[in-house]
């Protein structure tokens, strides 16, 4: 007669549940609330200083007020979205930022992938060097930012005027000419920028197991056909959050510049929507006029980030 | 085609020797098995063969043409890498058409050559997939795929197997021999694992410490390994190997050592300083006193068994010998106590001598000279 030998689960199985279930048991109640306690801080903190604010806004731009404590404030609809849509200035602001953006793109994604490109062929220590020498920008002030490119630009006294009037191209003073002041201000900001795109470019690249570019060059690729045809790709989740950054902060990178050098002019050729937002704001004391830029804003660039988030969603490799 | 020449290739890290002026023939359609322990050298000087790494000195030819100084991308070589490296971007199908598209390759041959090469590894239903959507096993596939596409002078693999589990490994292996064989082309393959070694190879290069210590067919290095490290590295479980003193007496040559006595043969030798190594399976155990514990010829260890290990198909039991442990394998119905004293005995064939200082293997050659003195490095009676 065959008699079926036991697997040792039944009894084994039975033992553990006993075992740990009685501690685990009386430890569950506290444990229920225990890590809503621990992101208290952090959701404390966005709804202190982001949401309830933007609640705030939200209700300021239905509104009519000049920002005096004593004076009332009174309801008027949508009419400060009709009055800021229909404003040349924010035409202009709007047209200036989009170009700053696209300035921008150039000078924070596309020229840190050609600098980090280059500087993999510097080997070992010599190339820390180098991205540190570039990314030191990012960490100066724009205060002092501003100031150093004043006096670099100054009419009179500034190296760069002198060195352009040597050159036989005398340039003025680039910060009150309508067709110059956009410039400079891209070339200060872009000189900060450069470095944080470099390191978010550098990074990237770390970040890609060099066994693919070795694999594609035994495969037979050209130095050129692996960085279009691996490399990049494999860069494109770096890229796209690069993009996405610039295009959401170089707004907020050109105002204290903006604010230091040219205060948005001469003429507002060189202002951007934030800068406007705060003159409405804080130079007109027009609450809802200001808060109802803010909202149309913060929609927009909403819907843009949105965008990038599933773009970079789908372009994102795991990398095994 | 598919003929490797080394010459005296060496490459260094700084101040490390990673390679070690190793000189190998590697004929049209060997599968030869770079062989040894993490950190010998085997990867480095793979990836010189790939071009990947530029060695510090030597040559390498390819049918007869210098490489050295060539771009990985004109060596016309393929290579499976360890990570397999599949492009995570790219479907399967592309991985595979990468080879050819890069070479501007016509449409028509491409999708001719991914469907070939799918059905040779048996992966043409994964190839709209992306690498990230396949097993470990579908992606060494891929991998071996991507090499097979082009028709190369030479395969290179870097420990393909590495990251399957064992089962897999076994069946992989098997599949990778009979590819060798129905493609009859030149592989060289870097591994760790003595069994792949064994079972795949034509030819095994076995490196230690950046230099080549043995080349041969899997049965020269398992049957007479070249040096001590040969012997211990070859194997499962190890080799015993004990030190003991090489001499003659009564016209017979004998290798002494506390508890180990061993007759080998007529002849005469001076006194030499070796090393004794006997595989444990050529290890017999036996109770003092019985008959086969008495043998006229070959090694007899007396001991005392400290464990036995039940390894399944048989056990290994561990005797203390002098102040050597020795492993011997025997089946399994035989009962052993510890604490027994019992006699191991090997056969004259079975023993394998080398030189102590050297470490290099020692041969006897019968006629005269009858020991012959050779230079420091390199004995005569070494193979």
């Amino acid at each position: 007669m065959f008699t079926e030998v036991q697997g040792p689960t039944t009894t084994a199985a039975a033992a553990v549940v006993v075992g740990p279930a009685g501690p685990r048991a009386r430890r569950r109640p506290r444990s229920a609330w225990l890590p809503y306690l621990y992101i208290l801080p952090a959701v404390a903190l966005l709804l202190v200083w982001t949401y309830w604010p933007l609640v705030q806004t939200a209700g300021l731009s239905l509104q009519d007020w000049n920002l005096i404590p004593t004076k009332p404030k009174t309801f008027v609809g949508v009419e400060k979205y009709q009055k800021v849509l229909s404003l040349p200035e924010l035409h202009q602001a709007l047209a200036n930022t989009v170009a700053y953006i696209l300035a921008f793109l150039g000078i924070s994604v596309a020229l840190p992938v050609l600098f980090a490109l280059l500087s993999r062929r510097v080997q070992g220590r010599a190339r820390t060097f180098y991205q540190a020498l570039i990314f030191v920008p990012f960490l100066v002030t724009p205060v002092a930012t501003s100031a150093v490119w004043r006096w670099l630009f100054a009419p009179e006294s500034g190296t760069i005027p002198a060195i352009a009037t040597t050159l036989g191209t005398p340039m003025g003073n680039i910060f009150r000419d309508p067709d110059s002041s956009m410039l400079s201000i891209v070339v200060i900001v872009g000189w900060q920028m450069l470095g944080f795109g470099v390191l978010v470019v550098s990074a990237g690249l770390a970040g890609i197991s060099p066994d693919y570019s070795a694999a594609a060059s035994i495969d037979g690729a050209s130095q050129r056909q692996i960085t279009w045809r691996i490399v990049l790709p494999l860069l494109s989740p770096s890229l796209v959050f690069l993009a996405l950054m610039t295009i959401l902060l170089s707004a907020q990178w050109t105002y204290p510049i903006i604010d230091l050098v040219t205060q948005g002019g001469p003429g507002n050729s060189s202002t951007n929507i934030y800068y406007l937002l705060y003159q409405f704001g804080f130079r007109n004391f027009d609450a809802g006029l200001s808060s109802a830029a803010g909202m149309l804003f913060f929609a927009g660039f909403g819907i843009v980030a949105v965008i990038f988030v599933e773009l970079s969603e789908k372009l994102s490799f795991h990398d095994n | 085609m598919g003929r490797l020449v080394l010459s005296q290739l060496s490459r260094s890290f700084k101040d490390v020797t990673a390679v070690d002026n190793i000189s190998l023939v590697v004929e049209d359609g060997d599968f030869l098995v770079l062989l040894g322990p993490s950190g010998c050298g085997k990867t480095t000087l793979l990836r010189m063969i790939a071009g990947l790494l530029e060695p510090t000195s030597g040559t390498l030819e390819l049918d007869g043409l210098d490489i050295t100084d060539l771009p990985s991308r004109h060596r016309d070589l393929a290579m499976v890498f360890q990570s397999y490296a599949l492009y995570p971007h790219l479907s399967v199908a592309k991985n595979l058409a990468f080879p050819l598209t890069v070479r501007r390759t016509n449409r028509h041959d491409v999708s001719r050559r991914v469907a070939e090469v799918a059905d040779m590894v048996d992966i043409a239903h994964l190839l709209e997939r992306k690498p990230r959507e396949l097993s470990g096993g579908q992606r060494q596939r891929v991998a071996v795929a991507r090499a097979l596409v082009r028709e190369p002078k030479a395969f290179l693999m870097d420990e393909p197997l590495s990251n399957l589990d064992a089962k897999l490994r076994t069946a992989t292996r098997q599949e990778l021999a009979a590819l060798h064989r129905r493609l009859g082309a030149t592989f060289v393959y870097v591994t760790h694992d003595q069994v792949e070694a064994m079972t795949m190879a034509t030819k095994i290069a076995l490196l230690n410490g950046g230099r080549l210590e043995q080349v041969g067919t899997p049965d020269e290095l398992y049957d007479r390994p070249a040096s001590v490290f040969a012997a211990g590295f070859m194997g499962s479980p190890a080799t015993n190997l004990l030190d003991a003193r090489l001499s003659s007496s009564n016209g017979a040559i004998t290798v002494m050592a506390p508890g180990v006595e061993a007759v080998l043969w007529e002849g005469e030798t001076p006194e030499r300083e070796i090393v004794l190594g006997i595989r444990p399976e050529h290890l017999s155990l036996h109770a003092p006193g019985s008959v086969a514990a008495a043998p006229t010829s070959g090694a007899a260890l007396r001991g005392v068994v400290e464990l036995c290990e039940n390894l399944g198909r048989e056990q290994l039991v561990h005797c203390r010998v002098g102040a050597h442990r020795i492993g011997v394998t025997c089946p399994r119905e035989q009962r052993w106590e510890e604490g027994a004293v019992v006699v191991l005995g090997a056969s004259t064939e079975h023993l394998h001598l080398f030189d102590r200082a050297t470490g290099r293997r020692l041969e006897w050659r019968a006629e005269p000279p009858l020991t012959q003195h050779a230079a420091p490095n390199e004995p005569a009676l070494s193979v």
